[in-house]
């Protein structure tokens, strides 16, 4: 719930309570008398924090049916103030059709973002598909990464999202058709070093009196990662890692990271149960600002492994993985190459996802492709987004753009750019047939604004 | 462009990298796949010798041709066979896979060849073969860091005595052994369906493709308007390489090939780029944000 603004007290964040296990029912009929009693006096005399349970799953309609009375302000102390002047300022989320998706703000929990709808993000490690995807992975969800079979792009994508969560402290379940799995962690990025961030911010404002705005929009965003820089708290939400420089160890030996190799057994039995395991120890219930967990699956249907040719068994799996992952503090994140499965298969595996990416590989000096794309030179592959999470909502979130480049700056850090075509050619006179008012003019000569 | 090729096999792979496997697929129609699989062959064993190789050794499993063969094969390129128990040592799975004959096995095969070679003898247990192969390649290099290559003369024999997921798995515990310094192997690709075709391609870092070289003329009548393509068809082929690049692009080349008595020829093509270029652009909706 988002944190409503009251005449007498400043706002306060919003954390989720300790839960009283009563019934929606009853909780309904305390809050109103409650609120009743409230009203009759001036000072609020009361507070409800209700379960993280109730919270998640069923905020609207909750919400809809408190706020018919007041919008709720949710504490973990036990004041409860009165907003009805806040229902003026504020726009409570009173219904599944509210647009306003600023998140609200952070909660205790290290890496963890509150976002709206009462979902919790963590970082997929890669500040841009972060804000692409609306704030990051929600909790709960299945993400399903497409793989190209000529290029290793989803290695890159796996890495960020491990070593983010390696740097927060949360517990990381990995597992890989390769012989030795763990031998996969020496090859994480480490996050990059502050005094990286602070050239490159010289670099930006520097740059800044000289540029032109050729597709300005390209430069709007960068105003953003200049405040962003500035943060003092210790961890931040996503960090920018550096693939040449390696996680230290001591993050993977300190904290629990289980690697689990998936080439020789028969099924998927011991997979499933490793996750079972692993995701008991992060249910959602007791709303305690327990550590996320993050599972990363590599290739599920890799050839080398013996269920590689059991559909339906690494259906169900995909199918019992997602039912428990929705109710627990994890992200769940399957890598997989389509080209291996059949078409039905891979129609069926797209629709489990919550949220469904794909990379792609680019040709190499490909003359036709630098023409037509600007920054070409510095791209390795294509990213493309197909569906997007959407927790308790059914708001679909609608992209700009859902194919982006991935660049490797300075063959070090992860970028994803949209596509921007490259200039065009005056003096041929012809666009390269895409719309835009930009490439519409065709005629060499004075600027014309 | 097929010398590139060689080139990367014989620079093998970097500490801690996989190590460059090729697949050389051709088909009925441009049935050129193995003289490729030769001039590969002989190549890497002309690096190995001049001592140009990363790898020091060659083990070649032969599921298609007998160790004699490949004697002479290298004979007739010219490479000393004297010492080539040294460098080279050939896995036969030609003659006796499935351990049928156990009482004839002294008969079949040359003394030279034999000097090469040892015996498979149950090409359907994979684990023993994949023991017998990095035994035999330990062999050639000794005990040190060295590392050797390995050849192997059909997949599509090897599938036909196990499942796909035991050959995936064989092909790509050997590619990431780490006394492996490359790998190749030959298939034909209309023997089997295009998901074992694609479990290749996934595997492997390099595709080298042979196709006809006038797909127009493959399967028509003989007649005497197109029967002239068809007899290019005999001897002529396209080659199509496709490269995955550390950096993760992907690199696409073709070239002619011209099959002769003395063996293959390679020869440029110079106006095919666009065409393929154009085939490989991204299937992506480009918006253009102005």
């Amino acid at each position: 719930m988002k944190a409503a603004q009251t005449p007498h007290k400043k706002e306060v964040p919003c954390v989720f309570g300790r839960p009283p296990q009563l019934p929606i029912t009853k909780i309904i009929r305390l809050s109103a008398a409650l609120l009743a009693r409230h009203r009759r006096c001036s000072t609020p005399t009361a507070a409800l924090s209700l379960p993280p349970r109730v919270c998640s799953l069923r905020p609207e309609s909750l919400s809809c049916r408190l706020s018919t009375i007041y919008s709720w302000h949710f504490t973990g102390k036990t004041k409860l103030c009165s907003v009805d002047a806040a229902m003026a300022t504020t726009k409570p989320r009173l219904s599944s059709f509210s647009r306003n998706l600023s998140a609200v703000s952070s909660s205790q929990t290290p890496g963890v973002k509150c976002g709206p709808n009462g979902t919790m993000f963590v970082s997929s490690g890669i500040a841009d598909l972060d804000k692409i995807l609306g704030g990051g992975f929600p909790l709960g969800s299945l993400v399903m990464v497409m793989e190209d079979a000529e290029a290793p792009h989803h290695m890159l994508l796996l890495r960020n999202f491990m070593s983010q969560g390696l740097v927060h402290g949360q517990p990381l379940l990995y597992a890989s058709p390769s012989k030795d799995p763990r031998g996969f962690l020496g090859t994480l990025p480490s996050p990059a070093s502050l005094k990286h961030d602070k050239s490159r911010d010289r670099e930006s404002e520097q740059e800044k009196g000289l540029r032109i705005a050729w597709q300005y929009k390209k430069y709007m965003g960068e105003n953003q990662p200049n405040f962003d820089s500035h943060r003092d708290n210790k961890q931040d939400y996503c960090n920018e890692f550096d693939f040449r420089k390696p996680l230290e160890r001591h993050y993977f030996t300190r904290q629990r990271v289980n690697c689990v190799g998936i080439q020789h057994s028969k099924n998927l039995a011991a997979l499933q149960e490793h996750c079972a395991s692993f995701l008991a120890q992060h249910q959602r219930n007791d709303g305690s600002s327990a550590l996320a967990g993050r599972i990363a699956i590599q290739s599920l249907c890799a050839p080398q492994c013996e269920h590689s040719n059991m559909d339906w068994e690494m259906l169900s799996f995909i199918k019992s993985l997602k039912g428990m992952v929705r109710s627990s503090n994890a992200v769940v994140v399957i890598t997989f190459p389509p080209s291996l499965l059949s078409l039905s298969s891979t129609k069926r595996w797209q629709h489990m996802a919550d949220t469904l990416l794909s990379v792609a590989a680019i040709p190499d000096e490909d003359k036709e492709l630098a023409k037509l794309l600007s920054g070409y030179q510095d791209m390795v592959g294509l990213l493309n987004v197909h569906k997007v999470a959407r927790l308790n909502t059914q708001v679909p979130l609608i992209l700009e753009a859902t194919t982006f480049s991935i660049k490797l700056q300075k063959r070090r850090f992860l970028v994803l750019e949209c596509l921007n075509q490259a200039p065009v050619d005056g003096s041929s006179g012809s666009s390269y047939g895409t719309s835009g008012s930009c490439s519409g003019s065709s005629k060499a000569g004075t600027l014309d604004f | 462009m097929a010398d590139t090729i060689c080139r990367t096999l014989r620079d093998g792979g970097l500490e801690g990298e996989h190590a460059p496997a090729l697949t050389i697929k051709d088909s009925k129609a441009s049935p050129f796949g193995f003289d490729v699989f030769n001039y590969v062959l002989t190549q890497l064993s002309n690096y190995i010798l001049a001592g140009k190789s990363q790898s020091r050794g060659l083990v070649v499993v032969a599921y298609s041709r007998s160790p004699s063969f490949y004697v002479d094969l290298l004979k007739r390129r010219g490479i000393d066979i004297a010492s080539s128990h040294d460098w080279i040592h050939i896995l036969d799975c030609y003659t006796d896979p499935l351990g049928w004959k156990n009482w004839l096995i002294d008969k079949d095969i040359s003394q030279e060849a034999s000097s090469l070679s040892s015996f498979c003898q149950d090409v359907r247990n994979l684990d023993k073969l994949y023991s017998l192969i990095i035994e035999q390649g330990k062999g050639l290099i000794g005990q040190g860091k060295d590392r050797f290559s390995i050849a192997i003369d059909s997949v599509s024999e090897m599938v036909r005595h196990a499942s796909i997921s035991s050959v995936a798995g064989i092909l790509s515990n050997l590619r990431s052994h780490d006394q492996v310094s490359s790998i190749f192997w030959l298939l034909h690709s209309d023997l089997h369906e295009i998901k074992f075709t694609s479990v290749l391609e996934y595997l492997s870092s390099m595709v080298a493709s042979v196709e006809p070289f006038n797909q127009a003329a493959f399967g028509q009548r003989v007649d005497l308007e197109n029967l002239s393509m068809l007899e290019q068809n005999f001897r002529k082929g396209k080659f199509h390489v496709r490269f995955k690049r550390r950096n993760g692009r992907v690199r696409v080349m073709c070239e002619e090939i011209l099959v002769e008595l003395a063996g293959i020829k390679f020869t440029p093509v110079l106006s095919e780029d666009e065409i393929i270029n154009q085939r490989l652009l991204p299937k992506v909706s480009i918006i253009v944000l102005s």
